[in-house]
């Protein structure tokens, strides 16, 4: 009986707001989690996989015993999140009571005595959220809790660090950002003004690392092995070996092999971008290993020289996969690419504000790690505006967490104690209420 | 008819015929799959009406839609992973509430829930008080939504621009939908596109102006040139929007999900033609396959492509 238990407790508590809050960035790949509490806080949040995986010889793990794992070929994922939004809440709840509220869960907390702090992708459908809010305060009897769009929370970190600008104060949250976050599922533009979202220009792309994983995946099972029940392998692999092209044409004209009986020098010396790629054995290796291409290797392979391990040489589909997010077109994706997605969600904004957006762009998410994403979507967006709008496109440190690390510092500010919703006020006014008042945001007040 | 007595029952065994067999079709229904790549009928129209060989044919128009259901799944083959028994089995014995049962016993996909949603938008089209009972009971329970409104002919197909026809549901509806934002919020993006040439702004008035919203630039202004003066040079600022605008897009409701979803507009479709890929090494696709019409870069690839070049039913 937790939920009747949390609120029982909460109403002899009062109104008296919980001091610690559990701040969650519900990834369709990986869950970021970690708490904020006036005293102390995680500088860090903990990342855990999730996913219920299973490997081949069926032992089954759930979120982050995924660690214990060592052997990671034939790795199946039942995901409880789908196109970013979370759908199977029997698999999200199992990963949740194991990972925060079970006696032995490592980042253990009593949600009674709680606040929590949940992201959520843009453009969610109704009965989606408010399944989320029902199990949060009927399931778990959360103390207070917001839900708010994972974008925005970036604007809560000091963003003209990012982008190195030397000033003397910060605004929190910032006046004007244009977000761009590259995830598992899809990518979305999210022009931000004093942290609320302009929501008519909010645009999607649904390229995401999940797609570019299989997409890498068909390139090798055609080409080289059938890697298709390899999912981790491949995702691996792309994460170190991917990088995006600044200069398609050339790099595409570098990895041909010619035409027949003519062998290219480029083809024949890598010209820089061919490299091997060291499958995992699963006896003495866990990992892949990436290593400079060397000419030889394949040819005393067809030798028949006995070599321990497989070794992939990978060429155009190093930056191919990338690709995807620029020119979708490529596998016959009938939507724009990603500078055009800048373009369209600008087209929605007044003029005046294009200056302000386009000088503050701020990428994260997972896929914007690809080497020279920052500065091919500089180059593709300069295109596509006036010369006098200045474009600068900046990538935090650490992409993958930045929404977090925002939402932490939200969780400090006052704008969270004005927009959470406490159990009590649930009960009474009931999960439509809720609901609308998520959606309603900060309105206009500063 | 007499079978002399012998009564044939419907056997549970189905049996293998060799070559081929009815197999269940698990994959995205059509609906879903038409939400996630809508066809384009105007393209296929004048594709047809290039007489310059159609690159395009139905085949492979269905052949790429397969291929991007494929990239969009989670895994190769469909895992049905089972939630582990807890060791401890302490929680196991928990109550739930209702509402929270039904969820944990849903196994909607999301592709389900859009379709339950996009025939509740339909619904309320159509028949707004209808649409408003339906949801009244609990905002959750769109079971009732679907069945009345599966009957509606099909409910996944109705694109952008039938949605913005929607009538806006009135303030007495159970919870926000996220409504089609009202004319008023895009008209400034409509009425300000052309590029501002006109010179003639107030150069005293800080900018961006003073407002509630977004607040003037209060640092010290740059260092002033001689050249500042020079009509050459002068740099033109487009008009930054007044207050009202700033709070009309503020406010605007968010857009649903297939709405925010990024597409060509009439005239960047066909803008640039589409780049084609060898299929086999995957370096420009300059030749066709004359059989399938698959590109390929050259020889050698065209006959690693011949040796597996089927012309299927379906594919």
């Amino acid at each position: 009986m937790t939920g009747r238990g949390g609120a029982k407790k909460s109403r002899a508590a009062g109104t008296a707001s919980p001091t610690t809050t559990l701040v969650l960035d519900n990834g369709a790949d990986t869950i970021k989690a970690g708490f904020v509490s006036d005293d102390k806080s995680d500088d860090k949040p903990r990342i855990i996989p999730n996913c219920l995986s299973r490997d081949r010889h069926r032992k089954i793990y759930v979120g982050s015993e995924l660690e214990k794992c060592k052997d990671f070929s034939e790795l199946a994922f039942r995901r409880p999140v789908e196109k970013g939004f979370i759908v199977n809440w029997e698999a999200q709840k199992e990963i949740w009571d194991r990972e925060f509220f079970d006696d032995k869960a490592a980042q253990k907390c009593d949600p009674s005595e709680t606040r929590l702090i949940l992201t959520e992708q843009p453009n969610s459908l109704p009965s989606l959220q408010t399944h989320c809010d029902q199990i949060v305060f009927e399931e778990y009897g959360f103390a207070s809790y917001y839900r708010g769009l994972g974008p925005v929370f970036n604007a809560y970190r000091d963003i003209q660090s990012i982008f190195r600008t030397p000033q003397s104060t910060i605004d929190s949250p910032a006046q004007v950002i244009l977000l761009i976050d590259s995830g598992y599922s899809h990518t979305t533009v999210t022009p931000i003004l004093q942290g609320r979202p302009l929501h008519p220009a909010i645009r999607r792309l649904d390229v995401g690392g999940k797609l570019m994983t299989n997409y890498l995946t068909r390139l090798l099972s055609v080409r080289h092995f059938d890697m298709r029940n390899e999912l981790y392998i491949v995702n691996e692999m792309k994460e170190a070996v991917c990088y995006t092209s600044l200069d398609f044409k050339g790099d595409l004209e570098k990895t041909w092999k010619g035409t027949r009986g003519e062998k290219r020098e480029d083809y024949l010396s890598g010209a820089g971008i061919a490299k091997d790629y060291v499958l995992p054995d699963s006896h003495t290796r866990f990992h892949g290993v990436v290593r400079d291409y060397e000419p030889g290797v394949s040819a005393r392979a067809r030798k028949g020289i006995i070599s321990t391990e497989d070794v992939l040489t990978l060429r155009n589909e190093r930056f191919v996969v990338p690709e995807l997010l620029f020119n979708p077109s490529d596998i016959g994706i009938r939507q724009p690419g990603i500078a055009d997605l800048v373009k369209q969600s600008l087209l929605a904004v007044p003029i005046g504000l294009w200056s302000g957006l386009l000088a503050n762009i701020v990428v994260v998410g997972g896929n914007s790690l690809s080497e020279g994403f920052c500065q091919r979507l500089q180059t593709e967006i300069l295109k596509r505006f006036p010369d006098e709008c200045r474009v600068r496109v900046a990538r935090p440190e650490d992409p993958i967490i930045s929404t977090w690390l925002g939402a932490a510092n939200f969780a400090k500010h006052e704008h969270a104690s004005r927009l959470e919703v406490t159990k009590q006020e649930y009960e009474e006014h009931g999960a439509a209420w809720v609901a609308r008042k998520f959606a309603a945001g900060l309105g206009l007040d500063p | 008819m007499n079978n002399f007595g012998v009564i044939e029952v419907a056997s549970q065994k189905t049996k293998n015929a060799p070559g081929w067999a009815y197999v269940p079709d698990t994959g995205l229904t059509p609906a879903a799959a038409a939400a996630l790549q809508p066809l384009n009928r105007k393209r296929a129209a004048r594709d047809k009406a290039n007489v310059g060989a159609p690159d395009l044919t139905a085949r492979q128009d269905a052949k790429i839609r397969k291929d991007l259901e494929a990239l969009d799944k989670d895994s190769h083959r469909d895992a049905q992973i089972p939630i582990p028994p807890k060791a401890g089995g302490t929680r196991a014995q928990n109550k739930h509430t209702p509402n929270v049962r039904k969820i944990l016993q849903s196994q909607k996909t999301f592709a389900n829930h859009l379709d339950d949603y996009q025939a509740f938008l339909a619904l309320a089209e159509s028949n707004p008080q209808l649409a408003a009972q339906v949801n009244k009971p609990t905002p959750t329970s769109t079971t009732t939504a679907t069945t009345t409104a599966r009957k509606s002919p099909a409910p996944s197909t109705i694109t952008t621009a039938t949605i913005e026809e929607t009538i806006t549901p009135d303030s007495s509806e159970p919870f926000p939908l996220p409504r089609p934002d009202t004319p008023t919020s895009l008209e400034p993006s409509t009425t300000a596109t052309p590029p501002p040439t006109t010179t003639e702004q107030p150069k005293l008035q800080s900018y961006p102006p003073d407002g509630t919203i977004l607040p003037a630039y209060n640092r010290p202004p740059p260092t002033p040139h001689p050249g500042d003066d020079d009509p050459l040079l002068v740099s033109r600022v487009p008009p930054f929007p007044t207050d009202e605008e700033l709070r009309a897009l503020i406010t605007a409701p968010p857009l649903s999900y297939l709405e925010a979803r990024a597409q060509w507009t009439e005239e960047e479709e066909g803008r640039y033609p589409a780049r084609r890929f060898c299929e086999v090494c995957g370096y420009w696709g300059r030749v066709k396959c004359i059989k399938c019409g698959a590109r390929v870069c050259a020889l050698e690839c065209l006959e690693a492509h011949r040796e597996e070049c089927l012309v299927r039913y379906g594919l």
